[in-house]
């Protein structure tokens, strides 16, 4: 434990000849595995048990809405003409949104060689996990009859004697979340196989052992099994980098390949995709700012990972902006009478406040990271990593509402009002996704160990190289 | 499955191979590349995560698994295509969107996301074939050391299985390279097979949850008499009579049954209260006691030809409000009114209420058949009507007008009324109206409703259509012509304007003060649009043909409140 709470260093600035620490605080492989294996092996500290309690109690309101829901019908939620696309499909967007980071670090940073990615990755893979789960229940209750959402997969069916609509952009969707979600799940659990096998050789308890044994699937670190995983790590995070991509490609197309204005938009998969990656990030920093706290992992999830992920949340707000900006833009540009007054509606019609809570939580917020006070301090950090969750949320909510409220002939607009059921379900998917994580903390490793080891190994190596003038090798 | 951590000696053990430990990887790298230099080829290495170089120090072959990738790929694109193709193009077609049954660029990302899902799920399960994982039982296991191979230490081994393997040679080579400790693991004599007990409680287990799918299928593959299970009732089972079929509950054998004067249904109070009606329903009662009373009877009555005709002439009349309910005059409500208005009526109506709006200068302009002009809200036959019934001509609908009930709640709709009846009184006030003793300055007049009066007095007509109207006034003296048209039987009033109106049985009589009544309106666009003669000259024959359609139109009209643009 010393070693953990040693003080920080602040690696964010670089040696020019020298590689940045990833990993700070007189670190071994030994003291890497102790700092993340004792989090399952020691107990829980008491915020992990408020945390907990609460989630649980939300995720069992959700439950009972959910029951409520199936057994009285859609009409609970405040779905209603126009506007028949509701807080269901917008909170369906924002945890989709949400569960683009995890992939996303541990596909595509993969392949760009970012070694930082691997102390956040396995939280942020777990976080997505999560994050499509949520998503997954609101469209699984928005169909109406719940029971039979079984009927979107192509089953040769005696009932129906019909088949999916392959034309259909919803139909991809249900694709294109199912394989993100499923492989998500196995390249998730993959990266766990031989962290598990550390929980498995350090556990005491006969029970434990035989449990993680059985989880770890007799992982034995042979060198000829670090080969063929590694190599299918790679081509997995190969296929994942496109997918991820496509995720919310497919789920602009939900919107884009409609004839609504405001939907109607070519710009929409980039910008719905930088969107994600926004969302995700805020999420990630959402939820490691106070992990790294609360469980002492200051010296692996350093100040400069904070500051990495400050940089991309940075770069893909100001996506973000120039998105919102260039919709205007071409709302002017197109001459289209519909597509114009839409964007005006949006932002000066009744729905003026949630565009504006958008802009500024979206826009204005993340450009604080320009300043480097915003992020080293972890605090501020943490309170603009709010503002971009908020900001995501009413983001999908202004291109739900706003565009379906107000369409085409003036006198069959409407304003949306959500339902306490609509209220309820969506803070009750907070309780889901907390619940998850609190029980991810509890009981699998929160950090990549072996990943990190690696890059503690590369680190020595340099330091190495460093010290004797780059000669012996 | 406890056994990889059992360490039991076996009576005569067998070698499995020797076993090395380091503390530093590259330790193992100049030690594997030694052991391989000696000829071993049966060599592994344990480390807690992967060390780049030892491939080669250790000899170790490029793995196959990228093909499992690429066929699975493979597999899933054409799966994806072939799927689609069939289900879409082939057993199941039908159009949708104008797009082909074999709509290729649609299947695109079906495509791309199965080819990922086969590719990436064979990636993972290959390499755990490859390395034969899941494996619970292993001999190095049994050296407890070993456990820190996920944590710290670094490991070699030499299998005893090589061809060159020599129990002593192996451990003084392995001694050279500075370990930490050297040591050979014997042959694990606990049996690897699973133990009969755990087997059969997987085998019990799954066979248990086999269970419900067997009798499932057994269910669907059987004739049985028995109703099905319903888990989920979708209506299917109502406990209800339908209409039209008889009963032995009442006395008259009839599942339908007129409610008891006075009900309010649950829910249903927009069906009771005057607030939500526009009329008063127990005056309404009163007001036609009698020939409501005709009516039933000529309904009972299967001869009652002569009494439905009695009937069909005096329509029950409505006892509209003559005052705005309370908390209607109100500024707020004149504001949410004026924006309704504008949003709802004025398409139609034009902003100033004369029938001028967007909608029907354009239906006029290309002499769009079966147009209708919507009526004047100035007009004499609209200006005395009492709020009530303005109320119930938004809520339901006039004619040729739709119900805007689904679109404006009741609350709109007073302030609708609210915001017409002052467009009203803007175009014709009194000198009363003007309080005595005041100020143009001092007035309190809103700039709204203001600007309606130049408006109209740019659209012109306002006053020559009205004096052009008034004569015709006797023409709608006539009675019973409403019921058909309207959505509500109820809905009549004599003093309406008749153009829109018309039963069909009454159209012989009338096509004469047709073009009549529709002068107000079409005397309106000549004043605008040269165009104007020629809808002016079809009227006749269009609003009969309107006329005639009404009923018909009257329900669709009810869905999409935008009657007026049905062509």
């Amino acid at each position: 434990m010393a070693s953990v709470t040693a003080s920080e260093i602040d690696n964010t600035y670089d040696t020019p000849g020298r590689r940045t620490p990833l990993v700070t605080g007189d670190q071994n492989y030994s003291t890497i595995t102790h700092l993340v294996c004792r989090i399952s092996e020691e107990a829980q500290p008491m915020i992990w048990w408020i945390t907990f309690g609460i989630a649980l109690p939300l995720l069992m309101m959700f439950g009972s809405l959910i029951g409520y829901l199936i057994l009285t019908g859609v009409g609970v939620w405040g779905n209603m003409s126009p506007v028949f696309w509701g807080w269901p499909i917008v909170n369906f967007v924002f945890w989709v949104g949400i569960g683009h980071a995890g992939t996303l670090i541990s596909a595509i940073l993969f392949l760009f060689r970012q070694n930082w990615r691997t102390s956040i990755n396995r939280a942020a893979e777990a976080m997505t996990i999560f994050a499509v789960v949520c998503a997954g229940t609101f469209p699984g209750i928005h169909v109406g009859r719940a029971w039979l959402a079984f009927w979107l997969t192509p089953y040769p069916s005696l009932n129906l004697w019909m088949w999916p609509q392959f034309r259909s952009p919803l139909l991809w969707d249900v694709f294109a979340v199912g394989t993100y979600a499923s492989v998500s799940l196995v390249f998730w659990y993959m990266g766990m196989i031989p962290d598990i096998a550390s929980f498995r050789d350090r556990s005491k308890n006969k029970w434990r052992r035989m449990i993680y044994g059985i989880l770890c699937l007799g992982w034995s670190g042979s060198s000829r099994h670090w080969m063929r995983y590694e190599k299918a790590y790679g081509i997995l995070a190969a296929l994942a980098t496109p997918l991820v991509l496509s995720v919310h490609t497919v789920v602009s197309f939900d919107f884009a390949v409609s004839q609504l204005p405001g939907w109607h938009t070519t710009i929409f998969p980039p910008y719905f995709v930088a969107g994600a990656i926004f969302s995700g990030f805020g999420m990630v920093l959402t939820l490691l700012i106070p992990v790294r706290a609360i469980y002492g992992l200051k010296n692996v999830i350093t100040p400069r990972h904070l500051d990495n992920m400050c940089k991309i949340i940075l770069a893909t707000g100001s996506m973000v902006g120039l998105a919102y900006t260039t919709e205007f833009f071409m709302a002017w540009y197109s001459q289209n009478k519909y597509e114009y007054d839409t964007f005006v509606f949006r932002a000066f019609g009744p729905y003026w406040w949630a565009y504006w809570i958008m802009f500024l939580c979206n826009v204005i917020s993340p450009q604080l990271f320009w300043f480097k006070v915003f992020r080293k301090n972890t605090i501020l950090m943490w309170i603009v990593t709010i503002f971009v969750n908020i900001g995501m949320w009413f983001e999908r909510f202004v291109i739900t509402v706003t565009s379906l409220a107000r369409d085409f002939l003036p006198g069959s607009w409407g304003y949306f009002s959500p339902t306490w059921v609509d209220i309820c379900m969506f803070i009750g998917s907070f309780g889901l996704f907390f619940t998850l994580f609190c029980l991810f903390c509890r009981y699998l490793p929160i950090i990549a160990i072996s990943e990190v080891k690696w890059c503690l190994s590369e680190q020595n190596h340099a330091e190495h190289r460093y010290a004797h003038g780059d000669s012996d090798h | 499955m406890s056994e990889p951590k059992k360490e039991k000696k076996p009576a005569e053990p067998k070698s499995h191979g020797w076993m090395a430990e380091y503390d530093c990887d590259h330790k193992l790298l100049d030690a594997c590349r030694k052991v391989r230099d000696s000829g071993y080829t049966k060599t592994d290495a344990f480390t807690p995560f992967p060390i780049h170089g030892i491939d080669e120090a250790l000899g170790i072959k490029p793995t196959v698994l990228p093909w499992f990738t690429f066929f699975a790929g493979f597999t899933g694109t054409c799966t994806a295509l072939t799927m689609q193709y069939y289900f879409n193009a082939v057993d199941y077609p039908y159009i949708i969107s104008g797009k082909p049954f074999a709509s290729w660029p649609a299947f695109i990302p079906v495509t791309f996301e199965l080819t990922v899902l086969f590719a990436a799920f064979t990636t993972v399960f290959a390499m755990l074939g490859l390395n034969g994982l899941p494996k619970f039982s292993n001999p190095v296991f049994s050296n407890p050391r070993f456990d820190r191979v996920t944590d710290d230490r670094f490991f070699l081994w030499i299998d005893a299985s090589d061809q060159y393997y020599n129990s002593d040679k192996v451990r003084a080579l392995l001694a050279d390279t500075g370990p930490l400790e050297v040591e050979e693991v014997m042959e694990d004599d606990t049996p690897d097979a699973i133990p009969r007990k755990l087997l059969i409680t997987i085998f019990t287990g799954i066979a248990a949850s086999l269970i419900p799918l067997v009798i499932v299928m057994n269910m669907r593959n059987s004739k049985s008499g028995a109703s099905r299970l319903h888990v989920f009732f979708d209506m299917d089972y109502q406990p209800k009579r339908k209409t039209q079929t008889p009963t032995t509950i009442f006395e008259n054998n009839r599942v339908q049954q007129p409610p008891v004067p006075g009900t309010v249904a649950m829910g249903e109070l927009d069906f009771a209260d005057p607030y939500y009606l526009g009329y008063d329903p127990d005056k309404t009662v009163a007001l036609n006691e009698a020939s409501a009373e005709t009516r039933f009877v000529s309904l009972q009555d299967e001869e009652g030809s002569e009494n439905e005709a009695a009937a069909a002439e005096a329509p029950p009349k409505l006892a509209f409000l003559d005052e705005f309910p309370d908390g209607v005059v109100t500024d707020e409500m004149f504001d949410i009114g004026k924006a309704k208005f504008e949003q709802v009526c004025a398409a139609c109506h034009g902003f100033s209420g004369y029938g001028d709006g967007l909608v029907s200068q354009r239906a006029n302009n290309i002499g769009a058949a079966n147009w209708a002009n919507p009526t004047s809200l100035h007009s004499p036959t609209v200006r005395p009507q009492p709020v009530g019934q303005i109320y119930h001509t938004i809520a339901n609908g006039k004619g040729k007008m739709g119900s805007y009930g689904p679109t404006l709640n009741p609350k709109e709709r007073w302030a609708v009324v609210l915001y017409v009846k002052t467009l009203q009184r803007s175009q014709d006030g009194e000198e009363s109206d003007i309080p005595t003793g005041a100020t143009v300055e001092e007035l309190d007049l809103r700039p709204d409703a203001a600007k309606a009066k130049p408006a109209a007095s740019n659209a012109e007509p306002g006053t020559p259509s009205e004096q052009i109207a008034l004569p015709e006034k006797p023409a709608t003296a006539e009675p019973a012509v409403e019921e058909p048209a309207s959505e509500d039987p109820a809905a009549t009033d004599t003093t309406e304007k008749p153009a829109e109106t018309e039963t069909p049985a009454a159209e012989p009589e009338k096509p004469a003060e047709e073009p009549a009544t529709e002068e107000p309106d079409a005397s309106e666009t000549p004043a605008e649009e040269p165009a104007a003669e020629e809808p002016s000259t079809e009227e006749p024959a269009t609003s009969e043909s309107t006329t005639s359609e009404e009923p018909p139109a009257e329900e669709p009209a009810k869905e999409s409140g935008s009657s007026e643009s049905d062509e």
